[in-house]
């Protein structure tokens, strides 16, 4: 291991020689800060626009063009529906009624009937179905943040994954989510993974032809619930 | 295949340019990166505007480089993750070696960084007694054709449907018959996905470091950086000190001028944020998180006033934009970084005098700064580093001689207009049906193509006979 001697030595060469190429002149810690804040006004003028106003309905419209990467989505009123909509998508690609449901109990609560929601989500072709902390129109992507009841590998060992999203969870922008972030940082309990997704597991690495279901899902389904 | 290197410039690009395929192969991914980041940029009538609030974001941080990476060490010691500093390439790979030691790792599963190439930490693992899986499926492709990668977001793009095909046969478990890419990509997940679940360390790199969350960030299509990061023990990650940013909403503005440049996508499949080892009763994720921050020659373009290559996001839309690496390709640079950004890159991580022949394979035709995200003045840069590569006396002799002659020649106008009358009569007297196969001291030029003849007359005596017949007619 290298000893602590040579890690001191190490930072403190790196920081002489910034500090030796570029002394910044005015480190004023305010002039930085509002420096750096300006920044972030400018993305106002410097992101896409949105397919509608309406981040719900701006989202879906970006799924529905084809824009999201073998993502398809649909709007549910109660998250009571949720097992028979779930159930659906199961028949429509022709899979097994069986499923990998988060152990979080909005979900659990919920009648699933004759659905099998607990299997290995390692085995070939399983299904994931889990709860998001946030949608983005800009991007049509879903956020989870890892926790007890959110494994990470849920959103990437199934070949079909199905993500809910609260309708009153879907922001506009991705700098929208930031400012949630930089907020929950500021209550110290930032989350160890924050995962964006947009979309499938792609590749285009032979030959440039895309092909979805590189190593985790090959197929997102986006369910929107309103009343949420 | 072997590894190329730097101060074999000329001796490689031959060898590039005499594969007979090797132009279509590049072009068939170049052009429709190409195209696609064309298309993608038209559907973003904003994005002007985002790559000066890019340019600026990059810069501030620059600026305040000190102070950022002493917050986002701070930062990353808060949420659990132990901060390594490295000065030199060797260290930082000797750093990773010994935590994958201190481990007992038996396999490594690594998802794809260039900084992982950049300090030869591929090298270092395949000499050691740790199994190394590269989990990126391009990546994969080269680990098992043992080749360098050929471009920093498509590094296996030389390699053919049939390369792979034959790869996968030799070296999967249950390698698929079907000669279908799809069916080939699947049998990379399955020989993958075990791998993954059992590695004992997963190493990343890092597209951003956030200095106020103390946060390191991974960019993929493919899902495979979480799939590496998350199931081992240990989570390492290797990131140069020029990633940092301010914050995370910092980063948002990079990731869509990032995303649409590399590949012509509005935004990758799989952003994550990742913040030091896994919380009490977490369900998945690593116990240990170790971040290796490496300088390898960055403070050097600080000082060496090339602080805007600082700026770069490792897009790769320069070289796809570039006309000698579409002739060239990838291996010829002999570097982890081709192209226009690798040419000036790659002085710094290695020495000018082995790497000053890739500043001059540049036609200055600025396509490169057009398309920068970022707004990088490559050209400038490159011909910055071909001032210092004269001062330093790394050009051939022959060159430095033509330059001499010609500096007595182009001060002393009377001379100069003798001599240019001769080539003229010279370059008549060698031509055929106005081509010239030949020139002395140009070999280099026609060797490869033929001269069309110049008219017959020097510039200066074209000037004379008009100005006169102007004045005559007045």
């Amino acid at each position: 291991m290298l000893s602590q001697e040579t890690y001191m030595r190490n930072k403190k060469q790196i920081f002489e020689a910034i500090n030796k190429a570029s002394p910044t002149v005015n480190a004023n810690a305010e002039t930085r800060e509002e420096e750096a804040l300006a920044l972030l006004d400018m993305s106002e003028y410097a992101r896409p626009k949105l397919l509608a106003e309406d981040p719900t309905e701006a989202m879906c419209l970006r799924i529905q063009a084809g824009l999201v990467i073998g993502t398809s989505c649909e709007r549910i009123s109660k998250l009571t529906q949720l097992p028979d909509v779930a159930a659906k998508f199961l028949k429509e690609h022709h899979l097994p009624p069986k499923l990998k449901l988060q152990n979080i109990v909005e979900l659990q609560s919920l009648d699933w009937q004759t659905l099998k929601t607990d299997i290995d989500v390692r085995e070939d072709k399983s299904v994931g179905l889990c709860l998001a902390e946030y949608g983005i129109a800009e991007t049509g992507s879903f956020v989870v943040h890892s926790s007890p009841e959110m494994p990470i590998l849920l959103n990437f060992l199934p070949l079909y994954l199905i993500a809910v999203v609260p309708k009153s969870r879907v922001l506009h922008y991705l700098d929208d989510y930031a400012l949630i972030a930089n907020e929950i940082a500021k209550q110290n309990k930032t989350p160890r993974n924050m995962c964006i997704i947009s979309g499938v597991s792609g590749t285009t690495d032979i030959e440039g032809v895309l092909v979805q279901g590189a190593h985790g899902p090959k197929l997102l389904h986006i369910i929107i619930v309103e009343d949420q | 295949m072997q590894a190329t290197k730097p101060e074999h410039f000329n001796a490689n690009v031959k060898k590039a340019l005499s594969q007979p395929d090797l132009k279509r192969i590049i072009r068939r991914t170049t052009d429709k990166a190409d195209s696609k980041r064309a298309q993608a940029i038209a559907e973003f009538p904003e994005f002007e505007q985002a790559r000066i609030q890019g340019q600026k974001i990059k810069d501030h941080t620059i600026a305040h480089m000190a102070h950022y990476l002493e917050t986002f060490e701070k930062n990353a010691l808060a949420q659990g993750s132990i901060v390594h500093w490295a000065s030199t390439g060797e260290e930082a790979s000797q750093i990773v070696m010994d935590i994958c030691r201190q481990y007992k790792a038996k396999k490594v599963t690594r998802s794809k960084s260039m900084l992982g190439e950049e300090i030869g930490l591929t090298h270092a693992l395949d000499n050691s007694e740790i199994e190394r899986i590269e989990t990126d499926l391009a990546e994969h492709i080269i680990q098992l054709a043992g080749d360098p990668p050929s471009h920093i977001v498509w590094p296996a793009m030389h390699r053919s449907r049939e390369d792979v095909i034959r790869l996968f046969r030799e070296s999967h478990k249950q390698p698929t018959l079907s000669e279908e890419i799809v069916d080939l990509v699947d049998s990379a997940r399955r020989d993958l996905r075990t791998k993954f679940l059992t590695a004992d360390i997963g190493i990343s790199g890092s597209n951003f470091l956030l200095a106020d969350s103390g946060s390191t960030c991974t960019v993929t299509n493919e899902g495979n950086a979480e799939l590496t990061t998350t199931p081992p023990k240990v989570h390492i990650v290797t990131a140069g000190i020029e990633k940092l940013v301010p914050s995370m909403a910092h980063a948002m503005p990079l990731l869509r001028l990032l995303t649409r440049s590399a590949t012509g996508a509005e935004i990758t499949q799989y952003i994550t944020f990742h913040n030091g080892p896994k919380r009490t009763n977490d369900a998945d994720g690593p116990e240990e998180c170790h971040i290796v921050l490496v300088d390898n020659g960055r403070t050097k373009m600080l000082a060496d006033d090339m602080k805007e290559m600082l700026r770069c996001i490792r897009c790769g839309a320069c070289m796809n934009h570039c006309v000698v690496y579409k002739h060239i390709g990838g291996h010829a640079y002999g570097s982890v970084y081709p192209g226009p950004m690798g040419s000036v890159l790659t002085p710094h991580l290695n020495s000018l005098e082995v790497a000053n022949k890739q500043t001059h394979a540049c036609t200055l035709n600025g396509r490169c700064e057009e398309v920068c995200p970022v707004n990088i003045p490559l050209p400038k840069l490159l011909r910055s580093l071909r001032a210092q590569s004269w001062q330093k006396r790394y050009e051939p002799l022959t060159n430095r001689l033509f330059v001499k002659i010609f500096v007595q020649l182009a001060t002393r106008p009377k001379l100069f207009q003798f001599v240019s009358t001769c080539s003229v009569l010279l370059m008549k007297a060698l031509s055929r049906n106005s081509w010239i196969r030949f020139l002395p001291l140009a070999s280099g030029w026609t060797k490869n193509r033929d001269l069309p003849a110049p008219s017959s007359q020097t510039f200066m005596q074209q000037y004379k006979q008009t100005k006169k017949s102007k004045e005559e007619r007045q």
